[in-house]
C-alpha cells in the first residue's frame, strides 16, 4: 500500500548526507586579515550614518565608559569576512561551502540569512587581532517558507583575540531553499518597489453599493423593503420573505465585539502584523467582519463596546474600523 | 423506506508516500494512490467503472483513468467545499453501486499540498472564481487563511464554554501519540509535550502551531461496491452503515459568522442526525473515530455535534487520554491531520477502513462501529463503518 | 511614556521600561545597500550585483544582514550615546530592503535588570518588518 519511489530514495540518501556535516567544523581556525583599525572604521560608520564619537573621536572615547577607540560591537562578523573572493563560491572552499553545494545540487539553490544573535564579551580595539572558528551547529527539518521549501542551517563562529581570549560570539542562520515563485516584489525596471496593499474587496452587483457606501463614508444595511428584516453580507433576496425589494439603512455604527482573532502567522504584505480582526455585533443586529484600531491586542475582548469610523485605509481604499467606544 | 444503509462497502483503500515534496504532479499522485486501492481491492483497473473526487482537485478523473488504462465510466462526480467533501465522495460513490449506476467506484484526493498551492496561504485577489464577493467581505481586514477563519470560531467557542487552549492541546497531544507508532506520519516517532504545545508560536489567536494541521504532497483512494460483491472480495469489507452530507441555516464557506451562535456547528449536527437515523446506531455504539481535525478546536465541536458529550463538555470528554488508545474514544489512531498527513480528510476515510479490518498502527479492541468525518466549518458530510456480516 | 528624542545621551534613572525610543527613518537606496555590504566586507553578488539580485527573484540589490545588524547598532547608541555598552544583539530578519524604500526603526524597552536593558526593536519597510529583535545593552547610571 506504501508506493516507494525513486524521489523518495534520492531525498532519503540526501538527508542521510547533510546530517553528516552537523557538528563539522567549517575549516581551521581563520585569521582574520585586517588588524582591528581605524580606517575600517570609519568607512563603516560612514555608510551606516553613525556619528558616535567611541568610533570616531579618539579625544572625546578616551572620556566614555570604553577608555579610548573602539570598534562598532556589530561589526564584530566584518572582521571576519572573505572579501571580494566572495563573489564567486568556487573561489571559497571549506565545510559549508561543500555543504550548500550538497543542497545547490538537490535544487536548493536559494540562500537568504535569516536571524543573527552576536553576544559581545568585550568591545574590539584598533589593534587586535582577531581570529575566528565556524562550527555547523545544526540542520533544520525540511521547511515550507514563503521563499519556498528549505533547510535552515545555524553556524555558531566563535571569535578570540591575540591573547586567545574569546572576545565574542555570533549564531547565523541561513535558509537554503528550492526558489519557488518570484516574490510579488518584482515589478517595474527600477524604481520603488510597488508597496503592497490590503486585498481590496471585487465589486459586483450585489455587494458595489455597500462599497460605495463605505467609499462616502456610510456604513450601510441592507434592509428588506418587504418585510423589513436586516441583512449583511448583502444579497439580492431576502431570506425571510423572498423579496427582491430591498432598501439601505445607515448603521449608528456602535456593536459588541461577538467574536476577534489575532493573525500572527503567516504575515501577509499589506497587512500590519499582528492584525487583529474583529466580529462586531452592530446595535442594529447585523454583524460583520473588520478591524480594530487604536487599541492592543491583548485589551480586545468579547463584549468589548466599539464604535466604527470610515477611514483611509490606503491607496484611496476606505475600510470600516471600529475603535473603542469612548 | 429507501436507505443507504448497508448498500455499499470499502472494499479497497491505496495511498502514496506522505511528504513535504513529493517530486512529481498531482496526475502521478492520483494515479499511484487508486492503482494501490484497486490493488489492495484485488481487482483489475478494468473493473472500475465510477470515479469520484473533490472539486478541489486538480486532476481530472478522466486523466487519472486514462493514466491507469481504466476503461469505460458510467460514473464521476465531483463534490465541491475542501474537506467537507472527504465523505461526501464516499457517499457518491455508495449511492452509485447502490443505484446501479456504477459497480465499482473509486474515490481519490492528491494534492502536492506543501510544495505546490499551500492552503495556508490563503485567498487572494487573484483568483478569480464565482465566490470572489464573499471572500470580499474577508480579505481587505486580513482574514484570509483557513487559521484565521477557525480562530474566530475557537475564540467564541473558548469564550462560552470555558475551554482553554490547554485544552485544545489535549487533542494535539493525542494524535500525537498515535502519530508516533505510524511509520507513514510526518511525526513518527516525534512526540509532542504539552509545554511544545503552549510554548509554539501564535498563528491567529487562539490556535498555536500545533493546533494546527500538516500541509502535505500525497494522494489517498478507496474503493466501493456493493455487499453482494464485497463478500468474494480480497479484504475484509467496510460496510457503511449509514452516511450524509449536511449544509444548515445561513450556512457560508469557512465564514458562518452571522449565526445566532456561533460556537456550534449546524452542518454537523445535521450529519449527525441522519446518519445516526439511517444506522439505527447511536453515540454509545461508537467505539472509534476519524474525526476530522484540521485544526484541534475542530475536534470539540465534532464530538458534541455527534452526542459523544454533552454541549459544551467536550474539554471535559477528551481528559483522561479519552481520545488514545485504551480511552473511552480512540480518535485520529493514525495521527490525523494534525500528526499524520493533510490529505483532506481521505487518509481519514482509508484510518476507518484499517480500524474495522483490524490493521491501524494503534488498532483498539473494539472496532465494530466506527465513525468518520469531514471538514468543519463548510457544507460537510460523515459516516458510521462497520464490519460486513 | 517619556521618548527622550535627539541624540543626547539618556541616563539609566529616567529610563522606564515601556518607554519608545524615538524612531529613525533611513531612505533606502542602491548607494547604502552597496555601500554597506563593502564596509562589511561582503562581496556576495546580490547586494551589489543587479542581475545576481533578479536571478533570486528579488527586483534588485537588497541589503546584507551586517548592514542591517550596523544600523541597529546605530539605533541604538543614537539613543544611548556613547557610554553605553550593547552585550548582544538577537535579530530576525523578514521582508529584504529593496532600493526605493525607507527602513523605519521603532523600540521598546522591554525590560530592566540593574544597569542592563533589553530593547526591543523593529524596522519596518513598505512590505512588513525587515528586522525585528532584541538588543541587550548596559547604560550609565
Amino acid at each position: 500500500m506504501h508506493l516507494d519511489s525513486e524521489t523518495a530514495r534520492r531525498n532519503q540518501a540526501f538527508e542521510v548526507g547533510i546530517r553528516e556535516y552537523v557538528g563539522m567544523k567549517e575549516g581551521p581556525p581563520f585569521a582574520c586579515p585586517d588588524l582591528v583599525n581605524e580606517p575600517m572604521i570609519r568607512h563603516w560608520c560612514e555608510v551606516m550614518g553613525d556619528s558616535n564619537p567611541a568610533y570616531l573621536d579618539a579625544d572625546v572615547a578616551r572620556k566614555t565608559v570604553h577608555g579610548g577607540i573602539v570598534a562598532p560591537p556589530t561589526m564584530l562578523q566584518t572582521w571576519d569576512m572573505r572579501g571580494y573572493p566572495m563573489r564567486d563560491p568556487a573561489l571559497i572552499q571549506n565545510k559549508q561551502r561543500e555543504l550548500h553545494a550538497l543542497f545547490d545540487r538537490a535544487g536548493y539553490t536559494g540562500v537568504v540569512a535569516t536571524d543573527t544573535e552576536q553576544e559581545f564579551i568585550r568591545y574590539l580595539r584598533p589593534g587586535d587581532q582577531i581570529t575566528s572558528e565556524t562550527t555547523i551547529e545544526s540542520i533544520s527539518e525540511e521547511k515550507a517558507t514563503g521563499l519556498g521549501i528549505g533547510y535552515f542551517i545555524v553556524t555558531r563562529t566563535v571569535f578570540t583575540d591575540q591573547n586567545g581570549d574569546e572576545v565574542g560570539w555570533l549564531t547565523f542562520r541561513v535558509l537554503k531553499f528550492k526558489p519557488s515563485q518570484p516574490p510579488a516584489a518584482v515589478a517595474t525596471d527600477g524604481g520603488a518597489p510597488k508597496a503592497p496593499s490590503r486585498i481590496k474587496s471585487p465589486r459586483g452587483h450585489d455587494n458595489a453599493w455597500w462599497w460605495e457606501g463605505i467609499d462616502a463614508g456610510l456604513l450601510l444595511i441592507q434592509k428588506c423593503r418587504d418585510c423589513g428584516a436586516l441583512r449583511h453580507p448583502p444579497g439580492p433576496m431576502c431570506g425571510a420573505c423572498q423579496s427582491s425589494r430591498w432598501e439601505t439603512t445607515e448603521s449608528s455604527g456602535e456593536g459588541t465585539v461577538y467574536s476577534y482573532t489575532v493573525l500572527h502567522h503567516p504575515p501577509i504584505p499589506g497587512y500590519d502584523f499582528p492584525c487583529p480582526v474583529v466580529l462586531i455585533d452592530l446595535q442594529e443586529g447585523t454583524r460583520l467582519v473588520a478591524n480594530i484600531a487604536a487599541c492592543k491586542p491583548e485589551e480586545i475582548h468579547i463584549g468589548m463596546k466599539v464604535e466604527c469610523r470610515i477611514e483611509d485605509a490606503g491607496e484611496g481604499m476606505k475600510l470600516p474600523f471600529f475603535y473603542p467606544a469612548r | 423506506m429507501e436507505s443507504l444503509r448497508d448498500r455499499a462497502v470499502i472494499v479497497g483503500i491505496g495511498q502514496t508516500d506522505f511528504s513535504k515534496n513529493s517530486g512529481r504532479s498531482e496526475l502521478a499522485l492520483a494515479a499511484e494512490c487508486v492503482k494501490a486501492a484497486i490493488q489492495d481491492a484485488g481487482l483489475s483497473p478494468r473493473d472500475i467503472d465510477g470515479m469520484t473526487t473533490f472539486t478541489l482537485d486538480s486532476t481530472d478523473e478522466i486523466e487519472v483513468a486514462r493514466s491507469l488504462g481504466i476503461g469505460d465510466l458510467t460514473f464521476y462526480s465531483r463534490i465541491p467545499h475542501g474537506g467537507g467533501a472527504a465523505i461526501g465522495i464516499v457517499h457518491q460513490a455508495a449511492m452509485a453501486v447502490a443505484t446501479g449506476s456504477a459497480q465499482y467506484v473509486v474515490g481519490y484526493r492528491a494534492l502536492n499540498g506543501r510544495s505546490g498551492q499551500r492552503y495556508s496561504q490563503g485567498v487572494s485577489g487573484d483568483i478569480v472564481t464565482s465566490d470572489l464577493i464573499h471572500w470580499g467581505w474577508y480579505m481587505p481586514f486580513g482574514l484570509l487563511t483557513p487559521a484565521s477563519w477557525v480562530a474566530m470560531f475557537t475564540q467564541r467557542y473558548m469564550h462560552e464554554t470555558e475551554c482553554k487552549s490547554t485544552d485544545l492541546a489535549q487533542v494535539s497531544l493525542s494524535t500525537r501519540k498515535h502519530a508516533v507508532n505510524n511509520p507513514n506520519a510526518f511525526f513518527y516517532r516525534r512526540e509532542l509535550t504539552l509545554e511544545q504545545h503552549q510554548s509554539s508560536r501564535m498563528i491567529a489567536d487562539p490556535l498555536r502551531l500545533y493546533d494546527c494541521c500538516q500541509e502535505t504532497d500525497g494522494g489517498c483512494a478507496f474503493v466501493v461496491t456493493t455487499p453482494e460483491r464485497a463478500r468474494d472480495m480480497a479484504q475484509p469489507g467496510a460496510v457503511i452503515r449509514g452516511i450524509a452530507q449536511a449544509s444548515a441555516d445561513d450556512q457560508e464557506s469557512m465564514t458562518s459568522f452571522y449565526r445566532p451562535n456561533i460556537a456550534v456547528l449546524p452542518e454537523m449536527d445535521l450529519v449527525a442526525k441522519q446518519v445516526y437515523a439511517q444506522s439505527g446506531l447511536g453515540p454509545g455504539d461508537i467505539e472509534a473515530a476519524v474525526i476530522y481535525d484540521a485544526f484541534s478546536s475542530i475536534v470539540l465541536w465534532q464530538l458534541e455535534s455527534f452526542g459523544l458529550c454533552e454541549p459544551g463538555e467536550a474539554k471535559e470528554f477528551i481528559k483522561n487520554g479519552a481520545l488514545e488508545l485504551g480511552g473511552r474514544l480512540p480518535t485520529n489512531t493514525h495521527g490525523g491531520q494534525l500528526s499524520e498527513a493533510y490529505i483532506h480528510g481521505i487518509n481519514g476515510v482509508n484510518e476507518g477502513v484499517r480500524l474495522i479490518r483490524g490493521t491501524s498502527c494503534n488498532q483498539p479492541e473494539k472496532n465494530d462501529c466506527v465513525l468518520v468525518t469531514a471538514g468543519v466549518g463548510i457544507p460537510t458530510s460523515g459516516m458510521i463503518l462497520g464490519k460486513l456480516a | 511614556m517619556s521618548a527622550p528624542t535627539g541624540k543626547s545621551a539618556v541616563v539609566l534613572s529616567d529610563v522606564r521600561v515601556g518607554d519608545s525610543l524615538p524612531e529613525l527613518s533611513i531612505p533606502l537606496t542602491a548607494s547604502l545597500i552597496v555601500a554597506g555590504a563593502l564596509a562589511s566586507r561582503d562581496f556576495t553578488p546580490v547586494h551589489h550585483d543587479r542581475s545576481a539580485a533578479q536571478a533570486t527573484g528579488l527586483q534588485d540589490v537588497f541589503m546584507n544582514i551586517l548592514t542591517t545588524n550596523g544600523l541597529v547598532g546605530r539605533y541604538i547608541t543614537d539613543w544611548t550615546g556613547p557610554d553605553a555598552v550593547i552585550r548582544n544583539v538577537a535579530i530576525k530578519l523578514g521582508a529584504p530592503n529593496l532600493p526605493g524604500d525607507t527602513l523605519t526603526f521603532s523600540g521598546t524597552v522591554a525590560s530592566r535588570e540593574g544597569d542592563e536593558l533589553r530593547i526591543e526593536i523593529k524596522g519596518k519597510n513598505s512590505w512588513g518588518d525587515h528586522v525585528t529583535g532584541t538588543v541587550r545593552v548596559v547604560i550609565s547610571s
